[in-house]
């Protein structure tokens, strides 16, 4: 077997030694169609809310990786009137899945190297990162991994459940004269906030 | 097989209708073009060659004990709560598939783009099962309107122009749809949504399943394939026995591999990691998963000289590159698989008496070997298929004897000098006369370039008077 300690080398996926990881990932996301940004615990609720006028987002679904989080930013988006639900509350009905404006995820892990966000079945669900147009995706900055390897060795530990998902960007097709089209079946939107902090759980 | 255009039609009969189509060739050229330039500009500053060989050890070390594997892997799959079927041949791939979808009592099924679910013709077996089959990769949806088959195998419909999608999906929507990309696949988007919520079951492919975890991994840029295995109450995966890897480590060269093959991504928006049905507590997800392991003349090619082709990731990079394919695209090769996999896959799976000629088209220029990521010889398979079809008396009379005249002639020092002079002769003779463009093959070259006229004087007999 060929010696992989060295696979930053040979693979863009991976971050070379002394490499920022948090300007690495805000790039690449930037690359592939994303936005991030980054803010302290006390900024979380405003840029959340922000964002979401920005889209004229209405009906916005809550995942249960946001942890003591999501009643504050429930609680938030109630009083600015935003319709707010529970993602797994609604997870079962799928017209109201399908009515979903927007939905606020946390995240298992995010990859450095690629950009990439890691959601889990357990508590984002299979859908929850994924079927409505516009997904905000918080990442506590403790999450960052490299890349791709340090990812799979940490995949095991991460308690995804039946499905891990490295998510890299909004859904993109080239399938009609290969013109790049942003927004298929996952999200058109695709906005990270960095947060300096923990979601605490 | 109702349609099939192997047995049906040759490749020249094939290729002469699509080098009628002058999109098709600029088309294919653009698409494949960008492929490549994207996966130099991604890699740039990284020895990819150093990670195509990491990839080729890994699928070497699959492949040299893939029963092995493959025990892991149903155990792996079995303790996750998959059920796992086996499959010899496409028919018991369907029958399995059927069956699962009636205990299932499925109406309507969606499906994520698959090579293997093309392989054994899945569709039209479901239809005729009574069941509603909805393709939801964009591509292959417009293919399944048109009644028309993939043509790239990521890409599939790279030999459509936008009007030719625009009149597709305007059919469906009882109205004119605007000319821009945009807006149909907004439309698309709606219209599969409603697919995507009402499907009793979803079926996709694998493009990896990891041994050691059990888990099938998808790659998808479009996010359906997400979808098909989060809504639908069951989920069944159709994989080829050879998809397997052995670890979750593996992905992190794998991955890069196959999206920088296939579309000079670092990395696709979606990977989707599938372990099993959904579990306690989880919000979503199907109530079965089942996994279908395709042989299906796989296992037959291990210990051959053929082994490499089991390595193949499905990329399509190879298609990309090659001078034939990029000319006639994958209609031609009258099958499921083009380009040079196809040449050598075809033959292989459907028998040398449909697809033997296949590993003719090429010009053995070795630019699929360059580009593999994980450098399948495939100019050298190529060869030996060509080997294996002579010997096998199952290549055409002419063929035969122009080879066996070549070896004739070539074969001994009075023999060459004659055929050369006769033949240099003869060549200026007909140039004289005008008549080079009814050289057979040779004249269809030479109709729309100068063949260049043998020397006067032999180069041997030149040396000959020198010394």
């Amino acid at each position: 077997m060929s010696d992989r300690t060295q696979l930053w080398r040979m693979a863009p996926t991976e971050l070379a030694p002394h490499e920022d990881a948090l300007t690495r990932f805000q790039a690449e996301l930037e690359l592939v169609g994303g936005t991030s940004v980054c803010v302290g615990a006390g900024e979380l609720v405003g840029e959340i809310t922000a964002t979401l006028a920005a889209v004229g987002a209405h009906r916005v679904g809550l995942t249960a990786d946001l942890g003591d989080a999501r009643p504050v930013i429930a609680q938030a988006l109630e009083i600015a009137r935003y319709d707010v639900v529970d993602y797994d509350a609604v997870a079962g009905d799928r017209s109201a899945v399908r009515d979903l404006d927007a939905t606020v995820t946390g995240c298992l892990a995010a990859v450095a190297a690629t950009g990439s966000i890691v959601t889990g079945a357990t508590a984002a669900g299979r859908g929850g990162a994924l079927v409505a147009p516009t997904h905000i995706c918080v990442v506590e900055t403790r999450r960052l991994v490299d890349g791709l390897a340090s990812l799979m060795r940490l995949a095991p530990r991460l308690g995804a459940g039946s499905m891990m998902a490295i998510q890299t960007g909004p859904s993109r097709t080239a399938d009609i004269e290969k013109t790049l089209i942003i927004g298929v079946h996952g999200p058109k939107r695709v906005h990270v906030v960095l947060l300096d902090g923990v979601l605490a759980d | 097989m109702s349609d099939d255009p192997l047995t049906s039609s040759t490749f020249a009969e094939r290729s002469r209708v699509q080098l009628a189509k002058p999109f098709l060739r600029q088309a294919v050229a653009r698409a494949t073009d960008t492929a490549v330039h994207d996966l130099r500009v991604r890699f740039a500053g990284h020895d990819y060659d150093g990670l195509r060989e990491l990839g080729r050890e890994i699928r070497a070390d699959t492949m040299a004990d893939l029963d092995g594997f493959l025990v892991k892997l149903t155990d792996a799959f079995a303790a996750n709560g998959v059920q796992v079927h086996y499959a010899a041949d496409a028919a018991e791939a369907r029958a399995h598939i059927l069956r699962i979808c009636r205990e299932a009592d499925a109406t309507r099924v969606v499906k994520v783009k698959s090579m293997a679910t093309e392989e054994i013709d899945l569709n039209p077996a479901l239809v005729a099962d009574g069941l509603e089959v909805t393709e939801t990769d964009l591509g292959e949806y417009v293919v399944q309107l048109d009644g028309d088959r993939p043509s790239h195998i990521i890409a599939p419909i790279i030999h459509k122009t936008r009007g030719e999608v625009r009149d597709s999906l305007s059919r469906v929507a009882g109205r004119e749809l605007p000319d821009d990309a945009s807006e149909l696949t907004g439309f698309a988007r709606e219209r599969l949504r409603d697919a995507f919520m009402q499907a009793d079951v979803g079926i996709s492919g694998a493009n990896f399943a990891i041994a050691e975890t059990g888990t099938v991994v998808l790659v998808t840029n479009e996010g359906n394939g997400r979808m098909c295995t989060s809504m639908p109450r069951v989920h069944i995966a159709l994989m080829g026995i050879e998809r397997v890897i052995p670890t979750l480590e593996d992905l992190s060269v794998m991955l890069p591999l196959i999206t920088g093959a296939g579309t000079g991504q670092l990395i696709t928006s979606y990977v989707s990691m599938l372990s099993g049905p959904r579990g306690e507590g989880e919000p979503d997800g199907p109530e079965a998963m089942h996994v279908v392991l395709l042989d299906n003349g796989r296992r037959a090619l291990l210990g051959t000289e053929y082994q490499e082709v089991l390595h193949c990731i499905r990329c399509g990079a190879c298609q990309n590159v090659c001078p034939v394919y990029r000319q006639v695209g994958g209609h031609a090769y009258g099958w499921v698989y083009g380009g040079p996999i196809g040449a050598v896959l075809t033959p292989l799976f459907r028998g040398t008496v449909d697809g033997g000629e296949l590993p003719q088209a090429s010009s053995l220029c070795g630019a699929c070997d360059d580009i593999c990521p994980v450098k399948i010889p495939l100019h050298d398979l190529l060869l030996q298929l060509r080997r294996t079809r002579v010997n096998d008396g199952a290549a055409p009379w002419r063929e035969r004897l122009a080879a066996e005249l070549w070896a004739w002639a070539w074969s001994s020092p009075w023999r060459y000098r004659l055929v050369t002079r006769l033949g240099g002769g003869a060549m200026r003779v007909m140039a004289a006369a005008g008549l080079m463009s009814s050289l057979g093959p040779l004249g269809r070259w030479a109709r729309g370039r100068t063949l260049p006229l043998p020397a006067r004087r032999p180069f041997h007999t030149r040396g000959e008077r020198d010394v």
